[in-house]
């Protein structure tokens, strides 16, 4: 009874943005973090919040009071292994081949899918993925400035965007090479076992299969390696298509992965109070603006107003002199 | 002699920004161009540009009519080796690890070195690399535009500088790291140089000797003596012998390095001049015609001051 209750306690809600193109979560930085807790077979409920689709709180993992947040501590899979709560790492995370394959897939393959996502394509996946539960002039706002935010971060101008896609597409194909070497016909990348690099990679291959339109360089680009493909198809299988009950808080479950939750349930009481306190200062913004226009058009009536009453003096005077 | 034309003809130019620190160019882009031409061994004289330093074409490598620009198809060392004037990475560029190293340190460690330079530390030795040449306000100016885009690129904002901080650090300290157990003892990392040595030299030396002592990235680096005295070693083999100048003037010499000219001499080729001047006339049109427009809207108010005495005037006639 003891294990059953600090299983119930111990339960794991990670929440993500929404399932789309077969995938639990379409996002590509969800994705991994799925991976990362489906491989650990620990058992967690997967939540969706589509309210804040922008936040870059998302996605968070929660376990009882902790939270881990997307932008806090380098991300949520960082967070976790620091914390002790999910490492699958331990034995690998010194190994300099392996950091230097983690780095190689946060950067250069990191880049290529944020390329890709935000301007390469014409934003068909990501309108769906990040904005389509938004009104249409928000979402066109939204996405207009992440677009212009991608592009500083990858430092594209408008003299340097062909040069700049060629070296990412070129980039991202040697990276493909150099996994595709590495990998050989192995299930995984480093001894034979499931680490957050697998997850990383697996999340990376998934999103530019599922997610990207056939049109995609990128995804053209992945496809020239068939191990690559196979090896994402077999885990995809094996750890997220794999039916299971969704556990309740009423009875816990040692089995594997969760099962997706459509219900865009929120919200624990720190990101409630985080997504309010940015609500309350947005409008207070906007009723402050809203006073200074309305006192300036004031100011504008009455002073022409009184212009025009200053003339009409002005005149009465005149006629008294006549 | 004909051998000698063929040489003379063939001769490459590297145009960097000027030395300091004891470096033979200070720029943390330079450095690595610089040394990667060292590491082949081919003869190359050292000019340097200090009229538009903080140009993206700086470091670019001239030949007869050929130019590979910095900020052309991925930097001088790619476009080097992809148009086969000097290609030190031909059989090791499909190894795996290889690979993954270089985009370790052309990312991780060059962002860390961005993030040192422009918003980690005071900004003095940013000054001194690009500003020193520069009118005061100008050399302000162009800084501030610089930290802001450095930001931008680094993803740094006000909610989260601490956090982007923090994860800068650990990822450079990941990287010596894996880098420190990866080289050993060993010279370079793959039996003999490659763009990747190249990169992470002039990575190793622009920490050592451009960064202040205060500065933590130094720090990070220096817990690994390993990578700091293999640097040391390889500065000395290849950038402070002394070897007679590779002076197009004077025969031509087919032995390795030539010495640093610190002669602020810079002979721009047109093509660069004529993207400068086009840059500079752009510059002085909008200076002037702001000007023009802040002179009318003076006059235009002015004017209109004297109007309204002109109509009082009427009114009581």
């Amino acid at each position: 009874m003891e294990d059953g209750r600090r299983e119930i306690d111990k339960n794991l809600t990670l929440v993500a943005r929404k399932p789309c193109f077969g995938l639990p979560t379409a996002c590509p930085t969800c994705l991994p973090v799925y991976i990362y807790l489906s491989f650990s077979k620990i058992p967690f409920t997967l939540e969706f919040n589509s309210i804040h689709p922008d936040s870059d709180q998302i996605p968070y993992v929660e376990y009882g009071d902790y939270v881990a947040y997307n932008n806090e501590k380098g991300g949520v899979i960082k967070a976790l292994k620091e914390d002790n709560t999910v490492d699958l790492d331990s034995n690998v995370c010194d190994v300099p081949e392996w950091i230097s394959t983690k780095a190689l897939v946060e950067t250069w393959l990191g880049d290529a899918i944020k390329y890709e996502l935000w301007v390469g394509c014409d934003g068909k996946p990501a309108h769906e993925i990040y904005y389509s539960d938004l009104p249409w002039p928000i979402r066109k706002i939204l996405y207009y400035m992440k677009v212009r935010s991608v592009k500083q971060e990858l430092g594209i101008t408008s003299e340097n965007a062909d040069s700049r896609e060629k070296e990412i597409y070129s980039r991202a194909a040697m990276a493909y090479g150099a996994l595709s070497s590495r990998l050989g016909e192995e299930s995984f990348f480093f001894e034979n076992r499931p680490t957050s690099l697998d997850a990383a990679i697996l999340g990376h291959v998934l999103f530019t299969l599922h997610a990207l339109p056939e049109t995609s360089v990128l995804r053209s680009t992945l496809l020239e390696h068939p191990n690559l493909v196979k090896y994402a198809e077999k885990l995809k299988s094996e750890y997220i298509d794999v039916p299971h009950s969704e556990p309740s808080p009423s009875s816990a479950t040692k089995k594997g992965p969760s099962s997706w939750s459509s219900k865009p349930k929120r919200k624990p009481k720190r990101e409630k109070t985080e997504e309010e306190k940015k609500f309350r200062r947005r409008s207070k913004y906007f009723l402050v603006t809203q006073v200074v226009a309305i006192l300036v058009f004031v100011s504008v009536l009455a002073g022409s107003s009184d212009d025009a009453d200053v003339e009409l003096g002005d005149e009465d005077d005149g006629f008294s002199y006549e | 002699m004909e051998n000698v034309r063929v040489e003379r003809e063939d001769e490459l130019t590297l145009v960097a920004r000027k030395p300091l620190f004891g470096l033979p160019t200070a720029c943390s882009t330079c450095l690595p161009v610089y040394i990667y031409l060292k590491f082949s061994k081919i003869p190359f004289t050292l000019e340097f540009k200090n009229n538009y330093p903080d140009s993206d074409r700086i470091p670019f490598v001239e030949c007869g009519d050929y130019v590979a620009y910095n900020n052309v198809n991925g930097g001088v060392i790619k476009t080097l080796k992809e148009d086969k004037i000097v290609d030190l990475d031909s059989d090791i560029s499909s190894t795996p690890e290889w690979v993954s190293m270089k985009a370790m340190v052309e990312s991780w460690l060059k962002d860390a070195v961005l993030y040192e330079l422009w918003v980690g530390s005071d900004g003095k030795v940013a000054q001194s690399i690009y500003y020193s040449d520069l009118p005061w306000p100008i050399g302000k100016v162009l800084h501030f535009k610089q930290v802001r885009a450095v930001k931008q690129l680094l993803a740094i904002t006000s909610s989260n500088a601490e956090e982007r901080e923090q994860e800068v650090y650990d990822r450079a300290s990941m990287v010596y790291k894996a880098l420190s157990s990866k080289l050993e003892e060993e010279s370079f990392f793959f039996e003999r140089p490659t763009s990747l040595d190249a990169v992470f030299l002039g990575h190793v030396l622009f920490t050592l000797h451009a960064l202040p002592e205060t500065s933590i990235l130094k720090s990070k680096l220096l817990e690994h003596p390993n990578l700091v005295t293999n640097a040391e070693k390889l500065k000395a083999e290849y950038i402070d012998s002394n070897s007679p100048s590779a002076d197009p003037s004077s025969s031509a010499s087919n032995r390795g390095p030539s010495r640093w000219s610190s002669k602020p001499e810079y002979k721009p080729p047109k093509r660069e001049k004529t993207e400068e001047e086009k840059q500079f006339r752009k510059r002085s049109t909008y200076f002037v015609a702001c000007q023009f427009i802040a002179v009318l809207v003076f006059i235009s108010i002015f004017g209109g001051l004297e109007d309204a005495d002109v109509d009082d005037d009427g009114i009581y006639e």
